[in-house]
């Protein structure tokens, strides 16, 4: 297995981007810490999806930089960028027809070429992959008959596959039940466990406290504090994120915030 | 659980040091029923018509044995024309493929899109127009291009993906093909007569050079297909996770235009606008395929199994009445394209 632990770093330096002539995201700093899970949460529209592809080079910087290993990411060749970061998109369109391990093993393209297009090391990663997401009973199923939450671990398997230190996922639970999402949120918290660099956009305020070591609060493309969980969140923050009063308690079994008693402001 | 085997499943890999290429097993197998299947219908291609020979005979006559009257027959008279046809139909077919996973929409191949109509307009232009001294096969390669790059444009920035393209094509190929109605009523019949051919897809005013071209530009496009195969694979995929992957979105999708592009041109050049291999070919092909994977060399050879039979069925149904092979692909495949739109609900699209 190639070392997955987390030495490869990941930080945006001054970092704007735009959409069109919209500035969405400007001036921001942002380091991922090593070996953690860090969620960006925000309101709709602040810039979290955004900030991700900006991180993962799908969208260019109009300003500022992103620093892969602390060199422009752009400056490097785009597959060898695949092969230390892996980004798993909301737009997950897949080819028709295709099982789980024939998906899994998509995740190797960064690790093939033309003229070699299947290695030892391919097979070992899949069935690592396979494992770590436990699909080992799913692999020969079609995807299109999973249900959303074992289609998510499969797309998941195949970032794992892609054996990458960093990994960036946009609302991997956005679809999903609540089991579901617990049975993904899971599997990234092991992710990071065994050392990788994690960051994740995630809607759901209590499972980013939950599951993350870190959390990155945006609004209108500015990072407005950043954290541990348990320290940041405030219910001052969830007001000027959300616009909603609420009260914070502790979890009793994990300690990490819950919100209740939650009002909306009427007119801000 | 460590498998140690060296191959995924279902493929097998050929391997020479550190390099390694894998072959998808069910490609090898449905390559081989249809190459039986097209060598089967060439052999009846070159027997049957006026003089009718036996099977035996052609094989001998193919590689120049045998009776000197049944060589000539085959060799002169009428390999020119199955080759014309095996090529354009493994053309038109193989740019469906490649036209139709680009934009993701199986009716989204280059007849649709108005690439053959452009094709035949250009054609047609050079045939009736005096001050165009350029051959009409190079200005269907030019009217390919041109209207690709006009669909292209008129998409905006959803690019090849999605209805835009599709149906900037069809409007594309709407206007060509009223100005290619326009230009012959506007001639001398005679004019007309010539141009003709260029407008409803046939097999016997080809141009000997052409199919050579054809030919070599096939094989070509044959051997890039089988390179990329590998790369293609991330076609149907998001841009976002094929950029994840460290490709560029933006050349595979190039590649694929453009090989779509020349090979639809150059199969124009040869037989005029065949309506429908492109469609038919590709939907065969995956027919065959375990799953809706790309099967590029399976539709090129499906593309050309359909040309030399409806090619033979268009010079012996009503003969000594020769019926165009465009008219005859037009026929069969009119019902089909209605059965796919029908079915097409209920099953998932490319």
């Amino acid at each position: 297995m190639v070392d997955q632990t987390g030495t490869v770093s990941l930080s945006a330096d001054n970092l704007t981007l735009q959409h069109g002539k919209t500035t969405i995201i400007e001036s921001l700093n942002l380091t991922l810490p090593l070996g953690k899970v860090t969620a960006i949460v925000g309101p709709n529209g602040c810039g979290k999806s955004t900030l991700l592809n900006g991180l993962s080079r799908i969208h260019h910087p109009i300003g500022g930089t992103v620093l892969l290993n602390g060199k422009d990411i752009h400056k490097y060749p785009s597959k060898e960028v695949a092969r230390k970061l892996a980004l798993l998109p909301q737009d997950t369109i897949s080819p028709d027809g295709i099982n789980v391990e024939e998906l899994i093993r998509f995740g190797r393209h960064p690790h093939q070429s033309t003229m070699k297009q299947w290695k030892m090391s391919d097979q070992e990663a899949i069935d690592y992959a396979l494992n770590a997401a436990d699909l080992n009973g799913l692999k020969d199923r079609l995807l299109n008959t999973l249900s959303g939450g074992q289609r998510q671990r499969a797309w998941i398997a195949m970032s794992i596959a892609q054996e990458t230190p960093l990994l960036l996922l946009d609302e991997p639970t956005s679809a999903l039940d609540l089991g579901h999402q617990i049975e993904v949120f899971e599997l990234i918290k092991e992710l990071s466990e065994e050392g990788k660099t994690i960051a994740m956009v995630v809607h759901d305020l209590p499972s980013a406290c939950r599951y993350a070591d870190h959390i990155v609060a945006m609004k209108d493309g500015k990072i407005v504090t950043q954290g541990c969980p348990k320290k940041i969140m405030t219910k001052e923050l969830v007001l000027a994120l959300y616009g909603i009063e609420c009260d914070l308690i502790p979890d009793p079994m994990t300690g990490s915030p819950i919100l209740i008693n939650i009002k909306r402001v009427k007119s801000l | 659980m460590i498998n140690k085997t060296l191959s995924p499943d279902g493929y097998l890999r050929l391997s020479l040091g550190s390099y390694s290429y894998l072959i998808e097993k069910n490609a090898i197998a449905r390559n081989l029923f249809l190459s039986g299947l097209l060598i089967l219908a060439c052999i009846a291609s070159l027997g049957i018509g006026t003089l009718t020979l036996t099977p035996w005979s052609v094989i001998q006559a193919v590689f120049g044995l045998g009776d000197s009257m049944n060589q000539f027959v085959v060799q002169e008279l009428r390999l020119q024309r199955l080759l014309a046809g095996l090529y354009t139909g493994a053309a038109f077919s193989l740019a469906g493929c490649l036209m139709q996973t680009l934009a993701r929409n199986r009716l989204a191949t280059p007849g649709i899109i108005g690439i053959d109509n452009a094709a035949m307009a250009f054609a047609v232009s050079s045939v009736v127009s005096t001050t165009i001294s350029m051959a009409p096969s190079a200005m269907a390669l030019i009217g390919a291009a041109t209207a690709t790059a006009l669909a292209f444009g008129l998409s905006g920035s959803s690019g090849t993906r999605g209805y835009r393209f599709i149906i900037a094509g069809i409007g594309v190929g709407a206007i060509a093909g009223a100005i290619t109605q326009l230009m012959l009523s506007q001639v001398a019949i005679d004019v007309a007569n010539a141009a003709y051919p260029w407008t409803v897809g046939s097999l016997s005013a080809r141009s000997s050079l052409m199919v050579s071209v054809l030919g070599v530009g096939l094989l070509i496009c044959l051997i890039s297909c089988l390179l990329l195969t590998h790369v293609f694979g991330l076609l149907p995929f998001s841009d976002a996770v094929v950029i994840g992957f460290g490709s560029s979105m933006k050349r595979l999708r190039l590649i694929a235009l453009i090989l779509s592009v020349v090979l639809t041109g150059l199969a124009v050049s040869v037989a005029g606008p065949v309506g429908l291999v492109a469609l038919i070919g590709p939907e065969i092909a995956r027919f065959f395929a375990r799953y809706r994977g790309i099967p590029l060399i399976s539709s090129a050879l499906a593309g050309g199994l359909i040309m030399v039979i409806a090619d033979l069925l268009g010079r012996t149904v009503l003969s000594p009445i020769e019926i165009p092979v465009g008219i005859v692909t037009s026929i069969v495949g009119g019902p089909y394209l209605i059965w796919i739109l029908v079915r097409q609900r209920s099953t998932h699209s490319l």
